[in-house]
């Protein structure tokens, strides 16, 4: 065994484990964390997919009278807000919570009973923001965005307007809470020989990731806090320059936003094209050079949200804006490369991660409308917009989510996937997807603005908006063949074994679910960033150099 | 460990970078407080992680380390630490009583908090007066 290969470090666990549901809601243990935030953010997941078949359901005919403009307000604001708030962004955490650990072969994580207090402080930040449907007036109805002046008590009156202020607050906080362990623990707590050069993808996107989230997050929290003392009374964001200025903090935290409910899911999706490619990470130096370039960037767009109010020197941010095409293009590059010559196997999460590539694609492409102001001028508040994100967020996150969903489910829960559901659950979010968001770029080019609550009767839009219905409902029908799909698969489980896909990084190296402290054998030795899939080079070459050796 | 806070130092200088672009290119008061803020908070982590282990700014593969480590189970404490602050906050619109509950919650789990740790403490200590 090589120098690198160690046995376990002595792990006391000095706090005894508590029984029944309150040891799982207690554990400080990194897994228990992650699988909590996992499942509480896949509830918050469907109750805002109801949200959206709900606005579709209105949509769905010129004039349709299914829902009052209060109530379209209330949901496209709690639609945004769940997906944002309580979906995409702690899942990504969720998955950073579980598996980084794993993956730099750490026993636990730094700094456990943070990451618990900010899961908690999260979670009744969701309950809070949600409890706004019980307040008289509706929940919050102002946008995700809430933005000045809309978002004083004159224009949005209403405790559900402020609960789901104070939500944001919490969420805010409890993601922030839960971004600092992560960081701490790839920082400090990597097993010997496991250099930062030789960390897997998904750990240097999820580290990219929560320092975005350290370095953006308590702006929104301050912004935040502006509006309630705004709510309260007070002037912090008055006037025309109080409006910019509540845009500038809140787009300095709803930009870098999107590369966390981003990045992570690249990295998933780098995971399972790799390992099904059955072949190193193709330019692993250029990954982990785009990674943070895109990162820092992404922190430096945030304004071009905001090319159309005047306030901004609209040049620098399209500078800034346009140079992400370098970073990416890097990213699509390596996917490529990694598969060309690989021995590819079409598993689900393959194809999860291939789609994942392509449609994100179409969100990357058409953000080069948004990031050029002469376009952006003539696409804004139209339904342009609204398809762009949603090719970002849910044809591209949404895929790498379920790409790392169908790759990791079985060291999560040490049963596979059922192979046939899954790639009908794929199939199903391919065509649901793509219909219901292709047309919103035709929409939006022929006119149509978003955040309306109804249309009038117009050549072309009444088609493509009930085109986008239908697809809304075939997506449905995906998550619930997904959900089947869990169901069946835990019901009858298939053992999976400690590495059912030949995995290259450290987590399929442990057992299906890991036990407590992670690792019970020493680690193989760590030269690499894929150290399983040297340990397999190793054996193959020394079978050849034995049957060489062997004389006919 | 080693090489844990360079990569905090280098993308904290990427962001400087950025942010004195905006400074030259857009002069904007607020933008530049907020990006400074970013830049700040990145360095300022990097530098408590250096601070509490100098070997994070040295290059190569971290090594191994026998010392043993406590890691806690549960915690009350942290759990009740986030609940009593969700609840102070939902006070501020549902009813004060909640603010002053979800406060004392929070004093008591503080001082659990307290005693989990120092738990944790003499639980390391004892191992190593073993050894």
């Amino acid at each position: 065994m090589s120098a690198t290969a160690r046995k376990p470090r002595t792990i006391l666990a000095p706090s005894p484990r508590l029984p029944g549901w309150i040891g799982v809601f207690t554990s400080t243990d990194h897994k228990r964390i992650g699988s909590n935030l996992f499942i509480a953010s896949f509830c918050f997941f469907i109750a805002g997919g109801v949200m959206a078949l709900l606005m579709r359901a209105q949509l769905a005919q010129a004039n349709s009278a299914f829902l009052t403009n209060d109530s379209y307000d209330a949901l496209f604001t709690m639609h945004g807000s769940t997906m944002i708030y309580l979906f995409v962004t702690p899942m990504a955490i969720a998955l950073g919570l579980y598996l980084v650990p794993l993956q730099i072969g750490a026993s636990s994580i730094s700094a456990p009973r943070v990451a618990l207090a900010g899961f908690w402080t999260w979670l009744c930040g969701g309950l809070v923001m949600q409890s706004g449907w019980f307040a008289s007036g509706g929940p919050g109805s102002d946008g995700w965005f809430d933005f000045a002046p809309l978002n004083n008590a004159t224009f949005t009156p209403g405790t559900g307007q402020t609960m789901w202020n104070i939500g944001v607050i919490l969420a805010a906080a409890g993601l922030t809470a839960m971004a600092w362990p992560l960081v701490i623990t790839i920082a400090r707590r990597r097993a010997p020989g496991m250099s930062m050069l030789r960390c897997s993808m998904f750990t240097w996107t999820e580290l990219i990731s929560v320092l975005m989230v350290i370095a953006s997050f308590p702006v929104l929290i301050l912004a935040m806090t502006g509006v309630l003392i705004d709510r309260s009374g007070g002037h912090v964001f008055s006037g025309f320059r109080g409006a910019i200025d509540y845009q500038n903090l809140f787009w300095f935290f709803g930009h870098p936003v999107v590369y966390v409910m981003f990045f992570p899911y690249l990295g998933a999706a780098a995971e399972a094209i790799a390992t099904n490619s059955r072949k190193r990470w193709f330019g692993y130096s250029a990954f982990i050079l785009a990674i943070p370039s895109f990162g820092a960037l992404s922190m430096a767009v945030w304004a071009h949200h905001m090319f159309t109010t005047g306030g901004v020197t609209n040049q620098y941010f399209a500078f800034t804006s346009t140079m992400l095409i370098i970073p990416a293009g890097i990213e699509y590059f390596d996917a490529f490369g990694t598969m060309i010559g690989g021995s590819i196997v079409l598993r689900t999460s393959m194809l999860f991660a291939i789609f994942f590539f392509i449609q994100f694609f179409v969100g990357g492409a058409s953000g080069i409308f948004v990031s050029s102001p002469p376009l952006d001028y003539h696409a804004e508040d139209s339904y342009i917009i609204v398809g762009h994100f949603h090719y970002t967020l849910f044809a591209g996150s949404v895929f790498g989510f379920f790409a790392g969903i169908y790759h990791w489910f079985p060291k999560v829960t040490g049963a596979l996937l059922r192979e046939k559901l899954g790639k009908l659950h794929f199939v199903l979010m391919v065509i649901g997807t793509n219909l219901t968001f292709a047309p919103m770029f035709w929409l939006g080019q022929w006119g149509m603005p978003r955040r309306i609550a109804r249309y009038p009767t117009h050549p072309g839009w009444m088609p493509l908006n009930r085109l986008e219905s239908i697809g809304a409902g075939i997506i449905a029908l995906g998550v619930l063949v997904f959900l089947i799909n869990v169901w069946v698969s835990l019901r009858r489980p298939v053992a999976a074994g400690n590495d059912p896909w030949h995995g290259q990084s450290l987590e399929w190296w442990t057992t299906s679910p890991p036990p407590e402290h992670n690792f019970t054998e020493p680690l193989p030795p760590i030269r690499s960033y894929a150290p399983l899939l040297d340990l397999r080079h190793e054996a193959e070459d020394r079978r050849r150099a034995q049957q060489e050796e062997t004389p006919a | 460990m080693r090489g844990g806070a360079i990569p905090l130092f280098s993308w904290g200088t990427l962001l400087l970078v950025l942010l004195i672009i905006n400074l030259i290119w857009a002069g904007s008061q607020i933008q530049s407080e907020m990006f400074a803020f970013a830049v700040t908070a990145v360095y300022a982590t990097a530098l408590a992680l250096s601070v509490a282990r100098p070997e994070s700014l040295r290059r190569g593969p971290p090594v191994r380390e026998s010392a043993p480590e406590a890691v806690p189970r549960t915690s009350l404490a942290a759990m009740a630490l986030g609940i009593s602050m969700g609840a102070m906050m939902f006070g501020v619109v549902f009813g004060k009583f909640l603010v002053f509950i979800g406060g004392g919650v929070w004093l008591l789990a503080a001082g659990r908090l307290v005693v989990e740790v120092r738990a944790q403490r003499r639980s390391l200590r004892g191992e190593e007066e073993e050894r």
